[in-house]
């Protein structure tokens, strides 16, 4: 399948997940993606898994204890000043695994686009929109590029006998991992310049026409969202 | 007539205490293959810079005097406008890639600058074809060698079909077959296309056999411009190690001690599964210095982790006696504190003093207040090493300590290495000239996986 309608199809599934009402219907679009992502390299889905399914988390375990909606209570707990008392219940837990798996659905939809989409294709695709499909693309191998700059920091402490472990270990990486990012971001517009990039008359290499599956791809991205719109 | 022209060119870069160009003026001709040396700081990069009009456009800065290319002024046409008229490629070719694919990274400045649709990917293919890297067109950019990558953004820049192609230490990642192949095809380029080349290199042996000019610079100055056959008598003159880098580095101090480290028989896999090593030995003894040579992509620092036990063998065993320290290929992964010696001290379970002293064996006595950042890519080098010498290891592996580092400087890190005798050192590197200098066994890896002493 050709990037452009696979990221018609996952952008139609996110949307449909951030229409529909039903939990167990969001519940099984999560899945659905969850699986997509799973069958990625293990070395290359993990921190994408790690950031989608870890927000999610998050937002279930928090969203309770800062809202404030009626029902049954399942659980009162200290009385904050300003917060005032924290309690869990029904209601707020079946919003807060509603909105978690909504999260969940959209995160796992730019995982699958960051981990199976050719970003080239899209790009040298994107016809009017070059020069921020091109921005995006850049922006999803940041991912894999600090985790590259991660393991050679982690590298260059090791070779020194220093072993980063931990949680305190692992954060003295983040300035460096900043740093470095912000120096590789200069180096490449300037590489990107001196090989004229925004010069006015850009073409494009030729790309092969659509298939049958890419014109299946784009109904099934519009079904998805009127699905979601009307029956999820 | 000159293709390219630079008249009293001077450059200052923001907030830089010094100027990096001083009243440089030099004409570039075409078919003209011209060499650029000097010391690491010296203004190399900086005047291939002004000539692909990055400089001031990009970097900013104070800017006097005038280059113009093929008829442009740089202070009026900017490097986009001068895109595929010139062409550049960078020291690193880690930070210039754009695309993940190697054939969409070739097309790429093509497109920018305008050309056909049908003829990109003929020009892109035969561009890599002149590399020797059309096998490489379909794959990964994150999966290629440093010296692959090289190859690549060569490729992409011979496909613009540049007039003036200029090339920032090319050969810096790549082993002696592979720099001598693209030294000779810069300068068929010129011969038979009328392509001016300009070119800097650290390992200038090879570029001095085959270019038609040197410049060299000093401090931003222009201290020599002459045709080859001067050069080569001027550089005996005032700078002789750019001309027999890789000479006797002077009294041998080293005996043979005691094994350090024995690599029996190893095997190691990536997650790929290719095999890198298989049924490697080595054995390394305190007070010698092992150089480990081998084309790319053979497992040399494979090999060289193993040794310094950042990485398991699949099979075999690797026996250790004391501390092992590892001095990573990209010095800029010595910056985890705001201070050098704090910085050098990691290792050493923060004792400052052996910091100190570590960094004054390297040549920064006073840098230690500097921040790791804030220091010059020749400067960043020495501090790493000094930060892998502070704990004082018994087993030192350096892995292509010389990359990016100008002749004088390897000279005197070769003195350092050899004038050590309490340790094993390994040197990974591409570097024969260093490694005939600097090593009392050289050890060379070859393609096959098996290992040769030399």
């Amino acid at each position: 399948m050709r990037p452009v309608p696979a990221a018609v199809l996952l952008f139609g599934i996110a949307a449909a997940a951030l229409l529909a009402e039903r939990t167990a219907s969001v519940a099984v679009l999560a899945s659905v993606l969850l699986l997509v992502c799973l069958r990625a390299p293990g070395a290359r889905r993990w921190p994408y898994l790690v950031g989608a399914l870890g927000s999610a988390a998050a937002l279930l375990l928090v969203t309770p204890f800062v809202e404030r909606l009626p029902g049954v209570i399942y659980w009162t707990g200290p009385t904050i000043p300003v917060v005032g008392t924290l309690d869990v219940t029904s209601t707020e837990l079946s919003g807060a695994v509603f909105n978690a798996c909504r999260l969940a659905a959209v995160s796992l939809a730019f995982a699958a686009y960051a981990l199976w989409l050719d970003h080239d294709r899209l790009v040298q695709a994107a016809g009017l929109a070059r020069r921020s499909v091109l921005a995006v693309a850049l922006a999803t191998r940041l991912v894999p590029a600090l985790e590259r700059d991660a393991a050679g920091l982690v590298e260059a402490l090791r070779g020194r006998g220093v072993e980063p472990e931990g949680l305190r270990g692992r954060a003295r990486l983040v300035s460096p991992l900043l740093a470095g990012s912000l120096e590789r971001s200069l180096n490449l517009a300037e590489a990107m310049d001196a090989r004229g990039f925004g010069r006015a008359g850009a073409t494009r290499m030729a790309q092969p026409p659509w298939g049958a599956l890419d014109r299946l791809a784009v109904t099934g991205a519009v079904l998805a969202i009127v699905a979601g719109a009307l029956w999820l | 007539m000159a293709l390219a022209v630079a008249e009293r060119v001077s450059f200052l870069y923001p907030g830089a205490a010094a100027p990096a160009l001083r009243d440089v003026s030099v004409g570039l001709s075409p078919g003209q293959v011209t060499l650029v040396l000097g010391r690491s700081g010296s203004g190399k990069s900086t005047l291939l810079r002004a000539f692909a009009a990055l400089i001031p456009h990009f970097h900013g800065g104070r800017f006097s005097g005038r280059v113009e290319v093929a008829g442009l002024d740089t202070r009026r046409h900017g490097p986009a406008a001068l895109a595929g008229t010139v062409a550049t490629l960078f020291q690193d070719p880690e930070d210039q890639v754009v695309f993940t694919r190697v054939l969409n990274e070739v097309a790429f400045g093509l497109e920018n600058v305008g050309t056909p649709p049908s003829e990109i990917e003929a020009r892109a293919t035969s561009a890599l074809a002149a590399v020797g890297a059309e096998h490489l067109a379909a794959r990964l950019v994150t999966e290629l060698s440093g010296g692959e990558l090289q190859r690549v953004c060569l490729a992409a820049t011979l496909a613009l079909e540049p007039r003036l192609l200029l090339l920032d230490e090319p050969t810096s990642q790549l082993d002696p077959e592979a720099a001598e192949a693209l030294v000779e095809l810069a300068v068929a380029l010129a011969r038979e296309r009328g392509t001016a080349v300009l070119m800097t290199e650290q390992r200038p042996a090879l570029p001095l056999e085959l270019c038609d000019r040197v410049l060299f610079l000093e401090d931003g100055s222009l201290a020599f411009d002459g045709p080859i056959a001067e050069a080569r008598t001027w550089l005996v003159e005032r700078h002789p190690v750019f001309v027999s880098a890789g000479g006797d580095v002077g009294v041998h101090l080293h005996h043979e001690g005691d094994v350090v480290a024995r690599l029996d028989d190893v095997s190691f896999a990536y997650e790929d599964h290719l095999l890198v090593l298989d049924g490697a030995g080595l054995e390394l003894r305190r007070g010698e210095v092992v150089a480990l040579v081998g084309p790319n992509g053979s497992g040399k620092t494979t090999l060289a982790k193993l040794a310094a036990g950042l990485l398991e063998p699949l099979s075999g065993s690797v026996a250790r006696v004391g501390r092992a320290t590892y001095l990573s290929q990209d010095p800029g992964r010595y910056v985890f504190r705001d201070r050098a010696d704090e910085e050098v001290a990691i290792g050493a379970r923060g004792d400052l003093a052996s910091a100190r002293r570590a960094l004054a064996t390297v040549g920064l006595a006073g840098y230690e207040h500097r921040h790791p950042r804030d220091l010059s890519s020749g400067e960043r080098e020495r501090l790493a090493l000094a930060a892998v010498l502070a704990p004082d290891p018994d087993l030192l592996i350096l892995d292509e300590p010389t990359r990016g580092v100008d002749p004088e400087r390897k000279e005197e890190l070769a003195r350092l290495l050899r004038a050590d005798p309490s340790r094993a050192i390994l040197v990974v590197t591409h570097d024969i000239a260093f490694a005939g200098a600097v090593a009392d066994r050289v050890v060379s890896l070859a393609p096959e996986r098996e290992l040769a002493g030399v």
